[in-house]
């Protein structure tokens, strides 16, 4: 065995592994454009909403529970900071502390969709969930129309993030039991989709929970 | 990226986490909605530039991370327009036909 090993990694198109890097996040960045439009339209719908229904839909959000809220924006953020120091360190070389921040930021997305669902919870017993128990008479047909987006647009982000959570896990054993590519760009490329994720809320926050706090 | 400039970014979004929360309690009408999105859009460019690190990235990189956004305004921009000119009255080509 004196041949030396063909070197997997690189792409037989590529001609350096530096320009293998750059095209793979590019590609992934085009992924995240394509994202952006998939959450935009749900937000473009939300401004139409708030333009024709006005003071109404406003009210309608005072309903939220911005304590919760509020809450769950900074355990997001906190976990993004986490996967930036995973990145971080795992390109710097290390193998047990990207699994560490790794682990760190799984348990705070965990603890924002256990929020979440708390949340939900809460606005079944209130009769707030559209086509389930939604009190007409008591809550209206505008805040019926709020209702509806803040569980469509909330429903599509946690589901963005349980994907998240299932990649970093995944990450997390790989990179443990030494079994990932050390010249690829895995983690970079989950550690984008996971900040991503964290935009999308960092969007969705003030639109869903701080409308109509101050009437 | 270093592990001090992630506590920093880490500290400022929490700085304005808080801030936005404590603004959006504070009677300034219409104005609370543009503030709102205003610190909104500075956590996203925390985020993107430090954390997804568009700082260090090619031109390229930062025209694809961009493009999303510039069609999504494009999106938003065209269908409020729309949506905010509708009246009641008929288009003068309709009264015509």
């Amino acid at each position: 065995m004196s041949e030396a090993a063909p070197d997997t990694s690189l792409g037989f198109q590529y001609a350096t592994a530096a320009q293998q890097r750059e095209t793979v996040t590019l590609g992934m960045w085009t992924f995240l454009a394509t994202e952006v439009l998939f959450f935009g339209a749900l937000i473009a719908a939300y401004f139409n909403y708030r333009i024709w229904f006005g003071a109404e839909f406003i009210a309608a959000a005072r309903m939220t529970k911005v304590v919760l809220g509020t809450i769950n924006t900074g355990v997001l953020l906190t976990s993004s900071a986490c996967m930036a120091m995973a990145v971080t360190t795992y390109e710097a070389g290390a193998r047990r502390t990207p699994v560490l921040w790794l682990t760190g930021t799984a348990m705070l997305g965990v603890a924002f969709v256990l929020i979440k669902g708390f949340e939900y919870s809460l606005e079944y017993q209130e009769h707030l969930v559209p086509a389930l128990n939604f009190d007409l008479a008591r809550h209206g047909g505008i805040a019926e129309i709020f209702f509806m987006f803040y569980f469509c647009a909330t429903g599509l982000h946690a589901l963005h993030l349980l994907i998240g959570i299932g990649l970093v896990a995944w990450l997390a054993t790989w990179i443990g039991t030494g079994r990932i590519d050390r010249s690829g760009s895995t983690v970079r490329l989950i550690g984008l989709y996971w900040h991503f994720i964290d935009i999308v809320w960092i969007f969705l926050f003030p639109l869903i929970y701080l409308a109509g706090r101050n009437g | 990226m270093t592990g001090g400039t992630i506590l920093r970014c880490w500290l400022a979004l929490m700085v304005l986490l808080a801030l936005t929360t404590g603004i959006a309690f504070i009677p300034l009408g219409e104005a609370n909605l543009f503030v709102s999105l205003a610190i909104a859009a500075t956590k996203a460019l925390l985020v993107l530039i430090v954390f997804m690190e568009l700082r260090a990235s090619s031109s390229l990189i930062r025209a694809a991370a961009a493009s999303g956004f510039f069609w999504l305004m494009i999106m938003i921009v065209l269908t409020t327009a729309d949506y905010t000119h509708r009246t009641d009255q008929r288009a003068p080509i309709d009264i015509v036909r």
